[in-house]
């Protein structure tokens, strides 16, 4: 291990910055290491390279714009300052309860990358003087998303720079791992469920993939505006998975499936032939199809579909499985049912 | 834990740029500000006093008054040309635009118009400061409720009153209870609430989607000590505890989801991309409405009663389906 550096590197960052914004013109690499605090501590050229393209990376990836100036005619070397007019956050101006309502989203992210990124949001916003924050009005809310894992970073930074992502991703209806190479248009997240839209290179077609199903590492690779991204409808491309809202007819046992009798409409039993037979006649809207067939298959014999006839053969086709299904041994040492601690 | 280095950069630039703004300012009014400890903050300070442009001649170095400092006041005299805020960096604009937006959809938000608006408009200041980058990630918090339910307990929660709710259970049971509400959480595809239910005498949390009703009483709801952060899902789906059985469930690959969501001691992936689970389970009910809902997925179960508990409840509801036909619809099909 090399020693503590006499500079520690914010400090190192900070002198960097504010030397790029006052500069008259560029700074050459040569400049920066000669004159800025900090970089006399590199203990050779090659370890000054790496210190300076490091940090020029993580000044941009903050949203500090540091642009490359052509060298001038006696000159072969390339100058860096700070764009002045990109530096500066536009004034936002919050409220003190739209702040309330900033800090409250910065809780939305359970990722530890997500929650880096909104609180370093946050710090910004503070500095462009926006009053004390007041939570009244959003007390007791908290919206919360899933984490989405590690595949976020690598995707957000190809999306950004429009280049193609390499990812091995397990199917859903055979398991089979394969490699996949997609153009990445969105980062959609929907009912718990983390998703990459774009566009499938080995398919020729744009595809769904769930962040979930990614095995290993996610690859940027070849260069960036690689592509364009459409105007994408995410919504449509998750297709079943959100559903068209439509309504469904149910028979249902009196006094059961009070959960789905909250949000029914109760229809007038007689006027329905077949006339259910002690049973009340409900209308419900629904969205996803498998998904409220999963949900009604549920309750057995409180509830039977009536129509759509899709939904009736959905719930029906989990019923059947469900009648035969065997008590088949399932083949470890331990399925018994004794107590097993996990870790 | 260190700090990372980027993290006290922007901490800097923002101490510097607000500084600027807003004239002297207390150390313990500015460590609230930006979320750190005095002693931080005067760390800061101290790193800013020596940091400016090259040459680092007093003139060049960022400075500030001496004496407000002894007095615990931060007064900024130079400011070295980095008076204005820092915009916001593509991946801080989309974590929180796509948490705003995902907000502001959310159902606890949408029963509530004045505080929809609160959020809408922080959402429009929020994206005309950062352009359109941040579309790149799009988070929808679905969470169903009955909107009337939701603008009641939302109001409970503001004006800290106590709330009587009718409840239906996973097992179809309803009944009625005063709750004191601690937090309506939306997390992912549902919402919950977190409350302290008086006829329990404990913590419960309940399904926003199972509330059958809810109504605001004229009692202020009492003051517990819950922790808020207990994973709400594990605790409703599968109510599960160190000393409940196991079952266990080979499933076929489609239903995954299990896997990834449900509270789950073991899992084992097998060859054919199937794979096994073991669940602790202090519900049957609970169970068995699982592999009702996933039956076309699941290849065994064990022990074999659950199985057979399972297989009788379908044969029940085939017989119903059987008494109410419809049209279209051939048995065995």
């Amino acid at each position: 291990m090399s020693p503590p550096p006499s500079v520690p590197p914010a400090e190192r960052l900070l002198n960097l910055v504010i030397a790029l914004v006052n500069t008259s013109a560029a700074m050459t690499k040569q400049q920066v290491r000669a004159g800025v605090a900090g970089y006399a501590d590199a203990p050779s050229t090659e370890a000054f390279e790496r210190m300076f393209e490091r940090d020029k990376d993580t000044l941009r990836s903050l949203g500090i714009p540091i642009v490359t100036v052509d060298p001038g005619g006696h000159s072969d070397e390339v100058g860096y300052r700070i764009d002045n007019d990109a530096y500066a956050l536009p004034p936002v101006d919050l409220t003190p309860a739209e702040l309330g309502v900033v800090a409250l989203a910065a809780q939305l992210w359970s990722d530890k990358t997500l929650r880096t990124d909104i609180s370093r949001a946050m710090t910004k916003l503070r500095a462009a003087g926006a009053g004390e924050a007041a939570a009244d009005a959003v007390a007791g809310i908290t919206p919360r998303v899933r984490a989405a894992g590690d595949a976020y970073g690598p995707l957000l930074e190809a999306i950004s720079a429009r280049r193609v992502v390499v990812f091995r991703y397990r199917a859903a209806n055979t398991g089979q791992v394969m490699a996949r190479h997609v153009e990445p248009w969105r980062i959609a997240a929907r009912g718990g469920g983390w998703y990459l839209v774009g566009f499938d290179r080995d398919r020729q077609a744009p595809r769904v993939f769930r962040l979930s199903r990614i095995t290993g590492r996610v690859r940027v690779t070849g260069p960036g505006s690689a592509f364009e991204i459409p105007d994408v409808d995410v919504d449509a491309m998750l297709g079943e998975r959100v559903g068209v809202g439509r309504t469904a007819v149910l028979a249902v046992v009196p006094e059961r499936a009070q959960a789905v009798r909250a949000r029914a409409k109760v229809l007038d039993a007689s006027a329905h032939d077949p006339r259910p037979d002690g049973r009340d006649l409900l209308e419900v809207p629904f969205r996803s199809r498998s998904a409220f067939a999963d949900e009604l298959a549920a309750y057995a014999d409180a509830v039977v579909v009536l129509e759509p006839q899709d939904l009736r053969r959905e719930v029906l086709h989990r019923l059947r499985a469900a009648a035969a299904l065997a008590s088949v041994p399932v083949g470890t040492p331990d399925a018994s049912g004794e107590a097993v601690h996990r870790g | 834990m260190a700090e990372r280095a980027d993290d006290r950069l922007v901490r800097l630039l923002g101490l510097v740029a607000y500084l600027d703004g807003a004239g002297p300012v207390r150390l313990d009014e500015l460590a609230r500000r930006f979320g750190v400890t005095s002693r931080q903050v005067r760390e800061d300070v101290d790193a800013l006093w020596v940091s400016g442009t090259p040459g680092y001649m007093p003139d060049d170095l960022i400075d500030f008054d001496a004496f407000s400092l002894d007095e615990g006041v931060v007064h900024l005299t130079r400011a070295r040309g980095m008076t204005r805020p820092l915009r916001l960096g593509t991946r801080e604009a989309v974590a929180l635009v796509a948490a705003l937006r995902a907000m502001h959809a959310s159902p606890p938000v949408q029963a509530a118009p004045e505080r929809a608006a609160v959020v809408g408009s922080a959402l429009a200041k929020l994206t005309a400061a950062t352009g359109d980058a941040a579309s790149a990630v799009d988070v929808r918090l679905a969470g169903d409720g009955d909107p009337e339910v939701l603008a009641a307990v939302s109001s409970a929660l503001a004006d800290g009153r106590r709330l009587r709710i009718r409840y239906v259970n996973a097992g179809d049971v309803a009944s009625e209870r005063d709750v004191d509400p601690v937090r309506l959480l939306t997390q992912d595809e549902r919402t919950y609430l977190v409350a302290w239910c008086h006829r329990a005498g404990g913590r419960r949390t309940f399904r926003a989607d199972r509330l059958l009703a809810a109504r605001v009483l004229d009692e202020p709801a009492e003051a517990h000590d819950v922790d808020p952060d207990v994973d709400v899902t594990a605790s409703v789906l599968a109510d599960g505890g160190p000393g409940a059985p196991v079952a266990t469930l080979m499933l076929a690959s489609p239903a995954r989801w299990v896997a990834e969501e449900v509270p789950a001691e073991s899992v084992r992936d097998l060859p054919d991309g199937s794979f096994e689970v073991r669940l602790r389970v202090t519900n049957p009910a609970w169970l068995r409405r699982l592999l009702l809902s996933n039956a076309p997925d699941v290849r065994a179960v064990a022990p074999p009663d659950v199985a057979a508990d399972v297989a009788a409840a379908a044969r029940a509801a085939l017989a119903a389906y059987g008494d109410a036909p419809a049209p279209g619809d051939a048995p065995g099909a």
